[in-house]
Formats: structure tokens, sequence, C-alpha cells
């Protein structure tokens, strides 16, 4: 019987081993993946890089060249298409110290959203430092964002260890498939301005005219106007992030944000006639289009972000002509606070 | 004739003709080892076939009493004191490797995205799952979730083609007059500007931009 003991001594051995290999189950500690995230959020802004990487959704991939420069406070960035039809963009942003509602939920400080709430990113996400890796010939933490409810999606974020940069971001739904991903193939970290090729003298730049107004102010509180319309329901977490009053097509939109996701809302005063009601995907952007007749006016009420269908079905049904202020059927008026 | 006895013959006749359902099979082999009305039949059933057939021999012995003799007979398979050992050995074995699935797999529950699909696999948004697979949801009162999507695309959707165009697929609510080409215009624009803003509050810097460029993309191909 000495052998049919020695064979249970290691059969239960090997059953330890196999239980304690695979481990407790490993969470990073929620501070370092947290820090790699708003590292990766400062690097992304404050670096001069020039790199290639692609872009790819259900067999589409495109290819993209960024160049990312930081000059007197202001950003400079030149997109280059690299393939189909030929497409440069040349972008000028100030304020480069620019805090906005994003940076502010992903740095992990509290953001006061009124004098009750809190929005906090990890009460929407698990974060989860996995292994190792290399991409664009650079070494990388991967993180594991997860999801805690359906409202939002995850993703599997690459970050250089060195720069702290992200080289890979891939969007994953609910069931773990991929739905888009960013990933350099190639970047060089560093530079001055004119190895990078700018000219900060050159009138090419199209300046970005939306940012001063959406910079956090010392209260933790965007400054925006106000809106005649309501959300009546967000997805737990989200908040507004900018609001822009009706432009001179009668098209209000606001943008919100849980420091990853972000979803716009537009409202247009006049095209409610002649367009349908649909829902429309483009890769993983969702676009959600319903229409709301109030007072003789019918508005087109569209919510665009890479969100659920149903989360987004959800927030365009609960969105709402604010009662407090009488709705005006002439387009300008309505659209002013 | 009653009706159980109408329904095994059907269930007779199909398991002829080798379509009998597992239930029928069933059925009928209880029936056969209750009584002999049915086996005769089935005995029956196969002369009428082979006759028609035109087979020479028709055979009208009964072996099933012979075979069922020779299988009383035949020795009891019995197991070695090794083969006991190894049966039971291999149990624990099972054991021991369902606790280790139990140990995976409550490492895959905690992380769904451990698993990433090859490019291959890259899907679109899952329009039907997510709205199935998730909890309900609570629409606000008042609010009501359409239902009555039917699935159209507004994009070129020629996969034979060199290159794969992208894509803005449609689901319509309402029938409608509207141009078509308006409407594309119209989502182009929201999305182009959503790109726009996210590439601002995403933290993802200006990856974002790049789905800026198949919008635009989209839009050109018209």
């Amino acid at each position: 019987m000495v052998f049919s003991r020695l064979v249970k001594t290691i059969k239960v051995a090997a059953l330890v081993a196999a239980v304690l290999l695979h481990g407790p189950l490993f969470a990073a500690p929620m501070e370092s993946a947290h820090e790699l995230m708003s590292k990766m959020a400062k690097a992304s802004r404050e670096l001069n890089y020039q790199g290639l990487f692609t872009y790819e959704y259900r067999g589409n991939l495109t290819s993209v060249k960024l160049t990312h420069g930081v000059q007197d406070g202001q950003i400079y960035e030149r997109i280059q298409h690299m393939d189909g039809a030929k497409r440069d963009a040349l972008r000028r942003t100030d304020n480069v110290g620019c805090l906005r509602t994003g940076d502010m939920l992903l740095r992990g400080s509290a953001y006061r959203i009124n004098d009750q709430s809190y929005a906090r990113l990890e009460d929407f996400y698990e974060f989860h430092i996995k292994r190792q890796g290399r991409i664009a010939n650079r070494q990388v933490v991967m993180v594991h964002v997860l999801p805690k409810d359906k409202h939002r999606y995850g993703y599997v974020v690459a970050i250089d260890k060195e720069s702290g940069l992200l080289l890979q971001s891939v969007l994953m739904s609910h069931t773990g498939k991929p739905l888009e991903r960013f990933q350099f193939v190639d970047i060089t970290i560093g530079g001055s301005m004119l190895e990078l090729g700018f000219d900060p003298e050159a009138s090419d730049f199209a300046d970005v005219a939306l940012d001063q107004s959406n910079c956090i102010d010392d209260n933790r509180q965007i400054i925006t106007s106000a809106s005649n319309w309501n959300t009546q329901w967000l997805p737990p977490g989200f908040v507004m992030a900018s609001h822009r009053i009706a432009d001179k097509d009668g098209q209000e939109s606001m943008m919100f944000t849980d420091g990853l996701a972000v979803f716009s809302v537009f409202i247009d005063i006049d095209k409610g006639r002649s367009l349908p009601a649909i829902d429309a995907n483009l890769g993983a952007t969702m676009a959600v289009l319903t229409k709301a007749d109030i007072n003789n006016q019918e508005y087109a009420i569209c919510v665009v972000g890479e969100i659920p269908r149903a989360t987004a079905n959800q927030i365009a049904s609960a969105i709402s002509l604010s009662p407090s202020l009488s709705p005006s059927p002439s387009p300008s008026k309505s659209s002013s606070p | 004739m009653s009706d159980h006895k109408e329904r095994l013959d059907q269930s007779l006749s199909a398991l002829m003709d080798g379509e009998a359902t597992d239930i029928e099979l069933h059925r009928l082999l209880k029936e056969v080892s209750e009584g002999s009305e049915l086996r005769d039949k089935w005995k029956r059933y196969h002369m009428v076939s082979s006759a028609i057939k035109g087979d020479a021999a028709i055979a009208s012995i009964d072996y099933s009493a012979a075979i069922a003799a020779a299988i009383d007979e035949e020795p009891a398979h019995h197991q070695s004191a090794l083969a006991v050992f190894a049966g039971s050995a291999g149990r624990f074995a099972i054991a021991a490797s369902v606790a280790l699935v139990a140990v995976f797999g409550v490492q895959q529950l905690n992380s769904p995205l451990d698993s990433i699909a090859p490019v291959s696999e890259f899907a679109g948004v899952e329009q039907v799952n997510e709205e199935s697979s998730g909890p309900a949801i609570q629409f606000p009162s008042g609010f009501q979730p359409v239902v009555n999507a039917r699935t159209v695309s507004a994009g070129g959707n020629n996969k034979s083609s060199q290159f794969v165009t992208p894509i803005i697929e449609v689901r319509q609510k309402t029938q409608r007059n509207y141009s078509e080409a308006q409407l594309r215009a119209y989502m182009n624009d929201v999305m182009a500007k959503h790109s726009n803003h996210a590439t601002l509050n995403s933290n993802q810097g200006m990856l974002p931009f790049a789905r800026l460029n198949e919008a635009e993309a989209a839009a050109k191909k018209e």
C-alpha cells in the first residue's frame, strides 16, 4: 500500500500546486493602475512625439501618421492619413495646462457633480494590470479596464513603460469581443519642433475654438452655459464636459464623459422634419437619432458615442426641453440660454 | 384500434424507414419487451419489405431467442485489481482537474477581456446580444423602447471589392420620406464633431481623430 499512499500524496500535492500556481486572483493595487492611466493622459498631451498608428474595426484598417508637439503652452498636432484619399489636418490647441472633465475623472480625484454626489472613475471601472508586452518596439504595460455595468465598454490599453504614452487601445464589448483598435506600429518620442516639422508661425493651423471654455475651474466645475435641454437620464458616472449653445444652423451640442467613454448629444431645431428616426453605427461609434415634437417644433435629437446601443437609446429617449423655460417656436430664441 | 396502438404502428413504420425519433424508439423497445404482438408485426413488415424488394429468401426463422441465449452465456468481463485502482485514480484526477477548471473559470469570469479575439474576428457592435444579454433596462416612465426596427445598410457593402468600404449601418425606426444623402451628411457631420470632441476628453489623445477619417471617407464615397 506504500505505492498507493505515494500516489495519493503526489495527487494532493499536484492539486495544491495547481491552485497555488494559478494564484490568488491577481488584481494590481488600484493606485498603480490608476497612476498609469493618469500618467498616460498627461503624457499624450505634454510630450513631443511622432508615430504611425493603425485604426481598425470590422476588417477596415487605416493608418495615420501623428505628430504632436508642445511649445509655449500650445499644442501642435498634425494628423496625416496614410491611405485612401490624401488628407492632412493641422491643429493648434491653446493652453496645454487646461484640465478637462475627462482628465479630472481619470486622475481619480472625485469630481463634483453637485453638492451631493461625486463621480469617481473607479466606481464604474475596474483596473487590472496584466502582463508586460511589446508594442511598436517598446516595452509596455497592459492594463485591462473592465466596466462595472452595461452602460459602457471595456478597454485593453498598452501604456509605454518609459514615457507613459498610450500605444494601444482596444475597445471591448461586454462579451469580450474587440470593437475597434488603435495601435501604434512605430513611434519616436522627443524631438524639437523643428525636428517634428512644425512651423508655429505657419498660418494653416486650424485653431480649436471650443477649448478654453471647457477647462475646469478651481471649483472643479466646468464653465458651461445653461441649456434649455435636460438630460433626464444619464448612465451613472457620466458628467457634462462641454456644452455649446445653438450655432447658426440651430444645432446645440453637449458632451458627456465618465473619464474614458465619451458621448455627444446634438439637438437640431430645423432638421426634425427632414430626418428619420434611426439607429446607426460606424465601427464602434453608435448614433441614435430620435425626434421630439414640442410646440409644433420638430427637433432632431442625436446621441453619438462609443457606448452600447441600449444605453444610447435610453439617453436619447430621456432628453427633454426644460419645463421651466417656456419653449419658443422661434429658433433663435429657444437657442439662447 | 386504440390511439396508443395507432401511434405505435406509426412509430414502427417510421423505424422501418429509419426515421423514428429517440422517444419513439424507446417506446417501441418497451412495448416489444412486453408483448409479442408488436414483434410479430415488426417481422411481418420486414417480410413484406423483403418480398417487395424481391429478396430470394424470406426469413421466417426467429433468431432473437437464440441470440439472447448466447448473450446470457457470455462470461461477464471482470476487472483486474489494477484497473480498479486506475479507475479511482482517474476519478481523483478528474476531481482535481475540475477544481483547476473552477479556478480558471473564476479567473475567466473575473476578466472577460483576457481572451482577445484575433483580428479576423473583429466584430461590429453586437446589436442583438447586447440588448438581450444585459439586465433589463429600466426606461424612465413614459418612454418606450422602439422594438420594430429593421436593418438597412446605407453604405457600400461590397465584400468582394478589393477595399472594404466603411459602412454606416442604419436601423430605421420609422417609414418616412427623407433624403438619404441628407441623412448621410447629417450622420457624418455629427460623428465627425463627436470624434473631434472626443480627442479632448477621452484621455486617448488624438487617437479618436482616426474615427473622423472613417466618417469623412464614408462621405466621400458618395
